[in-house]
């Protein structure tokens, strides 16, 4: 089976590790072209090397919280080096586990830089008519199930999620209009290398009948709403958990 | 700001690929909808100090009416 061609290029952030990694090797298997944006240089060669059609993978390094505010012009740049694009994922993102005890408003700005700030000026760049390949385009971005629950220690963490998931269903409101659909994921504990943190991972894993979700798990979720058999949701946060709550 | 430049900067508020010229009829813009007259209105309030209402870019008809809004 294959939903897309290399015709239908995706912009998938993040793509060196973890969710975003996966999400591109798929996405890149399902025939889609994939444009890869991340830091880091090998990681990224790394992850082409896996891929099914590496010949369709373009990589792109870009820190994006450093440069939060100009990521439209940096998607439009894009679109002139590769064309318009049918969409994106944006999975790139930070973790931060402190109590109160210890927040500080610099870092604390710094996480909402990645995880609010850069991926709603991504939606705001995706939206441009001159951007995107108008009706069937879609983009998805991850969030995490803190931004449907609240734990300890996640006060910066769950905000920026909750607050990049508010603003997301009201861009998806806008671009609706256009027929370009916007959604989020809401994974609880994928085993990747931003969540190797303590509690180790055997102490999490006695929550997930199913261990600890697999990037994977979260890439099928994402293809398929990149995809058009997904053409009639958005604006939706959906949870990937196996009972664990 | 010049004509020229109000047209390339409209052309941008408008996320248009093609050009905007000055006896186009804004009806005829795909891209002429209630969220691009939002933006056509603060693109009015920063560049000109001008408050117009929905309402009344509504009424316009081409972007000569634009223009003149703009004194230009």
């Amino acid at each position: 089976m294959s939903k897309f061609n290399p015709e239908q290029r995706f912009i998938v952030t993040g793509a060196s590790s973890g969710i975003g990694e996966s999400v591109a090797i798929l996405l890149n298997g399902l025939g889609a072209s994939v444009v890869a944006v991340a830091r880091n240089a090998e990681r990224l060669e790394a992850m082409r090397a896996k891929c099914a059609h590496p010949e369709n993978v373009f990589i792109e390094l870009k820190d994006l919280a450093e440069d939060a505010g100009g990521l439209p012009a940096y998607l439009k740049s894009l679109k002139d080096k590769y064309g318009k694009f049918q969409g994106f994922a944006y999975c790139a993102g930070a973790l931060e586990v402190k109590p109160l005890q210890l927040l500080a408003y610099s870092e604390m700005s710094k996480l909402f830089d990645v995880n609010y700030f850069a991926p709603v000026m991504m939606a705001k760049g995706f939206a441009d008519r001159r951007i995107n390949n108008g009706a069937g385009s879609a983009g998805v971005v991850i969030s995490s199930i803190a931004s449907f629950v609240s734990a300890r220690a996640m006060a910066t963490y769950s905000g920026s999620k909750a607050a990049l998931a508010a603003s997301i269903k009201s861009a998806a409101r806008e671009m609706a209009g256009a027929g370009v659909r916007l959604n989020l994921l809401s994974p609880t504990d994928i085993d990747t290398p931003m969540a190797k943190m303590d509690p180790p991972a055997a102490l999490r894993e006695a929550n997930y009948p199913f261990g600890l979700g697999k990037p994977e798990d979260v890439a099928n979720f994402v293809a398929f709403l990149l995809s058009a058999d997904a053409r009639w949701i958005t604006a939706q946060n959906y949870i990937i958990d196996c009972a664990s709550f | 700001m010049t004509k020229d430049e109000f047209l390339t900067q409209l052309q941008d508020v408008l996320q248009r690929d093609d050009a905007v010229n000055q006896g186009d009829t804004l009806a005829d813009y795909d891209e002429w909808d209630s969220l691009s007259k939002m933006a056509v209105m603060a693109f009015f309030d920063k560049n000109f100090g001008i408050k117009v209402t929905l309402n009344e870019i509504g009424k316009l008809q081409t972007v000569e009416d634009l223009i003149k809004l703009a004194k230009l």
